[in-house]
């Protein structure tokens, strides 16, 4: 083999050698496993922490409470779809409670008349008409919505 | 033009066939040792058999735009505030009479849907709950340049935020608007069908706080799951279907006006 072609060979060997050196050090753990990417990463997406406990966690404490709604017409609405978890809730629902104001404003995120809402089950009312002025719960139960209160 | 020509056009011909199938023999005797390499694949492969392919269906027949599921969204993955940022929005759809078409969707619908057309000049008006598709041929996934979003083993698109370069490519990629550029950690962020809640036998937070329960979330390789039912009830669609992005999103009762 002629000396120029030795060396050509040479240095060719040694820069595949240090890329492969290179590569090993740069590339993160776990690159590659599943495919192009960082399968650590799948776990870190399962690290957030969860603001929303689902009902199950509710029913621990409210259980008569659940019942009356399930029972009800909103028993398909879950207790987080009104009592959602507030920013920077902590895990223990106790130290912010996640309370609702039934105001017009609250119940008529459903209940306000819309003509894309009309027949899917929900009643729809135009607030202008339906006892101006005054907050849903005064004379409805959330929990169950057509036991009223006298006023 | 003499024999010695047409003897070398032989002989030529000779020695190339000889070189192919002497390669492909050679390539025959590698073959086995390439099993070995592969094993680790298979691996992965047989762990992927086992798992679950999520997936979800939106039914428009029961979707009222009250924008709970928005919300949620925005407190369960700590989505910015501002009506700009969205992992998942709800878009109001009004066909006039004149068959002008109006999309609508004020802060992402959160605080309930309001129409804005008078009732007398509308023909049809309905509400279309937006998310990322997580498509089994995802653009976003193919445009990174860093290898920092990918399709996990179970189907869904996720995103790494600690290798993102925020360059925002996948942005751009989208074809259905489903990522934004975080402005708090400067990389994309998008749905990713709240994985850390799934992967706990928890619902992701739209599917938990939706009270008509438009939207079903399930293991589509599960045949008892609540989403193969109702795919099996319903005639659903999928968005942009002509992209061949095959999503997973599934939706029931879509109309051609939806873009």
């Amino acid at each position: 083999m002629p000396k120029l072609i030795f060396r050509l060979f040479l240095s060719f060997v040694l820069f595949v050698s240090v890329f492969i050196f290179i590569q090993q050090h740069l590339k993160p753990d776990s690159f590659g496993k599943y495919g192009h990417y960082r399968a650590n990463a799948i776990d870190d997406n399962k690290m957030r922490t969860s603001y929303f406990k689902s009902e199950n966690k509710c029913k621990e404490c409210h259980q008569d409470i659940y019942d009356l709604k399930d029972n009800d017409v909103h028993y398909g609405v879950r207790c987080e779809s009104c009592h959602s978890p507030k920013i920077n809730a902590s895990v223990e629902c106790k130290e912010m409670p996640p309370k609702v104001e039934g105001t017009l404003k609250f119940c008529g995120q459903c209940h306000a008349m819309n003509l894309g809402r009309l027949k899917k089950g929900v009643p729809q009312l135009d607030f202008k008409e339906h006892k101006q002025g005054q907050n849903c719960i005064e004379c409805h139960n959330p929990h169950a919505p057509w036991e009223l209160k006298e006023n | 033009m003499g024999t010695k020509r047409k003897l070398e056009n032989r002989r030529k011909f000779f020695q190339t066939s000889a070189t192919l199938i002497g390669g492909t023999l050679m390539y025959s005797l590698i073959k086995p040792f390439e099993a070995i390499a592969e094993t680790k694949e298979k691996d992965t492969e047989d762990d992927k058999a086992n798992l679950p392919l999520w997936g979800m269906g939106v039914d428009l027949e029961s979707c009222i735009g009250c924008g709970k599921c928005v919300e949620a969204c925005k407190i369960e993955n700590d989505v910015p505030k501002e009506p700009f940022y969205f992992r998942t929005w709800v878009e109001q759809y009004t066909v006039k009479n004149d068959g002008e078409v109006k999309i609508e969707s004020p802060n992402g619908g959160i605080g309930g849907l309001k129409q804005s057309v008078p009732d007398e000049d509308i023909f049809k008006s309905f509400m279309v709950p937006k998310l990322c598709n997580h498509c089994t041929k995802a653009p976003c996934v193919q445009a990174c340049p860093v290898g920092a979003t990918f399709i996990s083993p179970d189907g869904v698109v996720l995103v790494d935020e600690t290798y993102c370069i925020g360059c925002s490519y996948c942005i751009q990629a989208c074809p259905y608007g489903a990522r934004y550029m975080n402005p708090i950690t400067k990389v994309a962020d998008k749905c990713t069908f709240c994985y850390h809640r799934i992967t706990k036998g928890l619902q992701p937070a739209c599917v938990e706080v939706c009270p008509t329960d438009a939207r079903i979330f399930g293991n589509l390789k599960d045949k008892k799951s609540d989403l193969v039912k109702f795919l099996q009830k319903n005639p659903t669609q999928v968005l942009k279907p002509h992209l061949n992005t095959h999503s997973r999103v599934f939706y029931n009762g879509l109309s051609s006006e939806v873009k």
